[in-house]
């Protein structure tokens, strides 16, 4: 409190001695604070700034430091990418790369059903597909004519067709506008109207 | 308790040790404000806003400098503003000697002689870079190196400002001794 006196001027290398004093002299018969100002500003001082600047940001006793995001992202990012690791990292990017491909990619079955000469199509489909049909040189190729049903317990789509033994050529139309083959079914080349699965169905031996 | 102790307790939360810091600088802020801008209601804003500022400010504060002379540096900066903002307000300081002794509101307490009057008024007529270097050279009683720490200006235009203030000044001043 007592070092107020002390920011009194000095007999340092003033460039104007009679001034710097009577500007000091000024400045020391300017009466002080009244204490009722003082008390003002430290109240109003201290009720704007609610809370307290420190108390606010302590997460534990700990004060929050703006380089603890960017160490947990550098964590985040060493986790992930594994540096040290590369040949694993790389292994699990495209093994979690399959498993999001496999996700949306369809995924067909055609079980010849032995039982008379019925063959059940079965196709896995990402979960937003509302219909799905099957279409053939059986049906005509009509997208209406044999319409697959969801199976309640794996969510595949399913139909069942009665197929004289032969060669049959089918593919899938999903949602009514997309054609969709059946990438692990056999394919035959296209003949200028899409791509479409082969099926050869053994008749009776 | 030092200063540096009392903003390690601010910066804590201790709501006191900020007050105590306050009540520690207030006089000097609030005559530093008061020559500077010549107004005591601006004066009292002044310092009450430079405090906020650095009571906000506070976790940015660098122990190696000297809180006061980091608080000044806020409140020389709040000065330029006021100064600014009031510019084209209607200019306070009557010329007229006469005028200013009859002022209705000087501090309370302040025995303004003549030769203060004068004082302040040439002080008031001065440039506020000048009359900001002159103040805190002779009436605070600053270094160079501190003054240019504080303000941000280099120590040659700072005695060049005291220069130019001075001789204004004393040319202010010249008619009234005699």
């Amino acid at each position: 409190m007592t070092d107020r006196e002390s920011s009194l001027p000095s007999a340092t290398s003033n460039d104007d001695p009679a001034l710097a004093a009577e500007l000091a002299a000024l400045y020391a018969r300017t009466p002080a604070a009244e204490p009722a100002q003082i008390a003002r500003c430290t109240s109003a001082v201290l009720s704007a700034a609610l809370p307290a600047p420190g108390a606010a940001r302590t997460i534990g006793g700990l004060r929050f430091r703006w380089w603890w995001g960017a160490a947990a992202a550098a964590l985040l990012i060493a986790v992930v990418t594994r540096p040290w690791r590369p040949d694993q990292a790389q292994q699990e990017a495209d093994s979690a790369f399959v498993a999001a491909a496999a996700a949306l990619e369809p995924r067909g079955l055609t079980v010849e059903e032995r039982n008379g000469s019925v063959t059940r199509f079965d196709l896995t489909l990402p979960a937003s597909t509302k219909a799905v049909s099957l279409v053939g040189d059986f049906n005509g190729w009509d997208e209406a004519a044999t319409p697959m049903v969801r199976r309640a317990s794996d969510g595949a789509w399913s139909t069942r067709v009665p197929l004289p033994p032969g060669r049959h050529v089918y593919a899938f139309v999903v949602d009514g506008q997309r054609w969709l083959v059946d990438p692990l079914a056999p394919q035959v080349p296209d003949a200028g109207f899409g791509p479409t699965n082969a099926l050869i169905v053994g008749g009776t031996p | 308790m030092t200063d540096a102790e009392l903003v390690g307790r601010s910066r804590a939360g201790d709501r006191d040790a900020f007050g105590t810091l306050v009540g520690r600088y207030y006089d000097a802020c609030w005559r530093f404000a008061y020559h500077m801008l010549g107004e005591r209601a601006d004066a009292e804003d002044v310092v009450q806003e430079a405090f906020l500022r650095a009571y906000l400010a506070i976790d940015r504060y660098d122990e190696r400098d000297q809180f006061r002379g980091w608080l000044f540096r806020i409140l020389t900066n709040q000065c330029h503003n006021a100064l600014t903002s009031r510019g084209r307000r209607a200019k306070r300081f009557v010329q007229d000697a006469a005028a200013i002794e009859a002022a209705p509101a000087p501090p309370p307490g302040f025995a303004a002689t003549v030769e203060d009057a004068a004082l302040m008024r040439a002080l008031a007529q001065l440039d506020p870079h000048q009359r900001e270097a002159l103040l805190l050279k002779y009436a605070q009683g600053l270094e160079y190196a501190e003054m240019s720490a504080m303000t941000g200006v280099g120590e040659s235009a700072l005695k060049m400002r005291v220069k130019r203030g001075s001789e204004r000044m004393r040319g202010l001043l010249g008619g009234r001794d005699d």
